[in-house]
């Protein structure tokens, strides 16, 4: 499907799309984040990629479970759920449906029982494994912040740092300007020694693709990616320039625009328009 | 300060989860409390704290015969801040079903495994259904992924167990082949059935169902010995049959 199959096949770049906050709504700036996360796993899937969502921060909600269908259900995609809490109903060879998948979204919650209940399924090494072969990992807030060594969350009822898996360096605070408490602890975490990273406003996000640095996105206009560091006894925050994901449009009105284009094109051909 | 003895009642499924309708199971752990109004708290992490599980269980346990709460782990900045405290003030703590390996995993994060030893040691009466009866054990049979497991509980009860232990059940046969291969032995419990432990030892075992049963298992030799437990039912054994039950929800007690 991908051109680029065969070569991805022998040396798969590793992407990780970090997200500050979004939810899996109809507006605009969601749509925009949807339509990225689409396009990030069709660059590997091709026309119907795989997108599976990893839900256990929430405890497998089926609200954000449901939200994540009607985002995808309805485009060109196969998506599914890999719910730890649930799986009794609906047993799935969970290692073989990971390394199926073209994205792997992993959604909010709690950052420390995401980890423990990870750990107690053994799915680290999975997704530490789909990543090397160049599956998309991608999650927003707890999903955004696991893949770092470190993050600031609310796990425990005040914003605290706790630890993730470590496949990127250093350290991520997700709804950075939106919870001024969580920036706070953030900081001062830097400050005291926490390894430096990166804060993410909701609907900010960086994307790896490789080696080195990320590209800040934005999603909607205000929301900022910034780089923090500890340098010489001061904690320096510098906004990132980042380019701005335009929202498509929604799902109906993409039909309608597609019809119109059409009678468009048949009115051109015949000559009515000039 | 408390003096009363270390109790857990395992059910092997049953209470306001499985068994709409009928409140035996729970009204028997109530009753255990010797309280007027017992402290009742709900661990609902098995089940990823479903919110439709935690409502079921404040409307099993409603506030004109206890006092309610529940601690979601998931919402940790909701409910009681210290955790501890809140649980060692308990009479009762009732663990939901769901997924064990989460269950654990999510508790160690959070640091319940050694508060709950703590509370049981203190007297707080522990109990549960299928994960969370399973939790308790050193070792225990999990159904909840498919093909049955053999997985370490928090080991407050030094015996293996087995939930949901209905005839012909996945369960029962992995359970007698995880005992041949050095499980250690211990208890299991059908749907309705519930294991009292008073101390390690088992005191009793009671049923919401006249024909839900206790069983014991060894190995003598080459062999699995299972041996039924004289079990006591809590209902009146001369009113009509009860309607019959719902599927038992042994992979998804959480479900409604």
């Amino acid at each position: 499907m991908n051109g680029n199959g065969r070569l991805a096949a022998a040396a798969p770049v590793r992407r990780i799309l970090a997200l500050g906050g979004h939810e899996f709504s109809s507006r605009p700036p969601d749509r925009a984040v949807c339509e990225l996360l689409l396009r990030l796993a069709a660059e590997r899937g091709g026309e119907r990629p795989r997108i599976c969502i990893l839900p256990t921060a929430s405890g497998d909600t089926s609200e954000l479970i449901s939200s994540f269908y009607s985002a995808f259900g309805e485009r060109p995609c196969e998506p599914s759920d890999v719910s730890l809490f649930r799986l009794g109903r609906r047993p799935l060879a969970l290692r073989d449906h990971l390394l199926e998948q073209d994205l792997i979204y992993v959604g909010g919650g709690s950052l420390v029982n995401l980890l423990a209940v990870w750990e107690a399924h053994d799915i680290a090494s999975i997704l530490s494994l789909a990543w090397r072969r160049g599956i998309v990992l991608a999650g927003q807030s707890a999903g955004a912040m696991c893949w770092f060594e470190a993050g600031i969350t609310k796990s425990s009822g005040k914003p605290a740092a706790a630890a993730g898996l470590g496949l990127l360096p250093g350290s991520l605070c997700v709804h950075y300007n939106n919870e001024p408490e969580r920036r706070a602890a953030y900081l001062d975490a830097v400050g005291g020694g926490m390894p430096g990273g990166y804060g993410l406003d909701d609907y900010a996000g960086l994307l790896w693709e490789g080696e080195g640095t990320p590209s800040a996105l934005t999603a909607r206009r205000g929301a900022r990616a910034y780089r923090v560091s500890h340098r010489e006894r001061e904690v320096a925050e510098s906004p990132l320039p980042a380019r701005f994901l335009p929202a498509p449009a929604p799902a109906a009105l993409r039909e309608d625009i597609a019809e119109f284009r059409r009678i468009k094109t048949m009115r051109k051909r015949a000559g009515w328009l000039g | 300060m408390k003096t009363a003895p270390r109790q857990i009642v395992a059910f092997g499924g049953g209470g306001f989860s499985m068994e709409s309708g009928n409140p035996l199971l729970d009204d028997y752990v109530l009753g255990l409390t010797r309280s007027e109004r017992p402290r009742v708290c709900f661990l609902p992490a098995a089940s990823g704290d479903a919110d439709h599980y935690i409502v079921r269980f404040y409307r099993a346990f409603s506030a004109h015969r206890c006092e309610p709460s529940h601690i979601s782990l998931f919402r940790r900045e909701q409910g009681p801040t210290d955790l501890r405290r809140h649980l060692l003030s308990q009479d009762l703590i009732y663990v939901g079903g769901g997924s064990v390996v989460s269950l654990l995993g999510v508790w160690r994060a959070h640091g319940i495994d050694s508060i709950l030893r703590e509370a049981w040691e203190s007297g707080v009466i522990l109990c549960g259904l299928s994960a969370g009866s399973l939790c308790w054990f050193a070792e225990a049979v999990t159904g909840f992924h498919g093909e049955p497991k053999q997985l370490r509980g928090l080991g407050l009860l030094p015996f293996s167990n087995c939930v949901h232990y209905e005839r012909g059940s996945k369960r029962r046969e992995s359970y007698h082949r995880f005992l041949l291969e050095g499980m250690r032995g211990g208890y299991a419990a059908e749907d309705g059935a519930a294991l009292h432990f008073v101390g390690e030892e088992l005191h009793r075992v009671v049923a919401s169902r006249p024909r839900a049963w206790g069983y014991r298992l060894d190995v003598a030799g080459r062999r699995v010995v299972e041996m039924r437990i004289a079990t006591t039912y809590l209902g009146d054994r001369d009113a009509p049959a009860a309607a019959p039950l719902p599927e038992a929800l042994s992979t998804a007690p959480a479900a409604g």
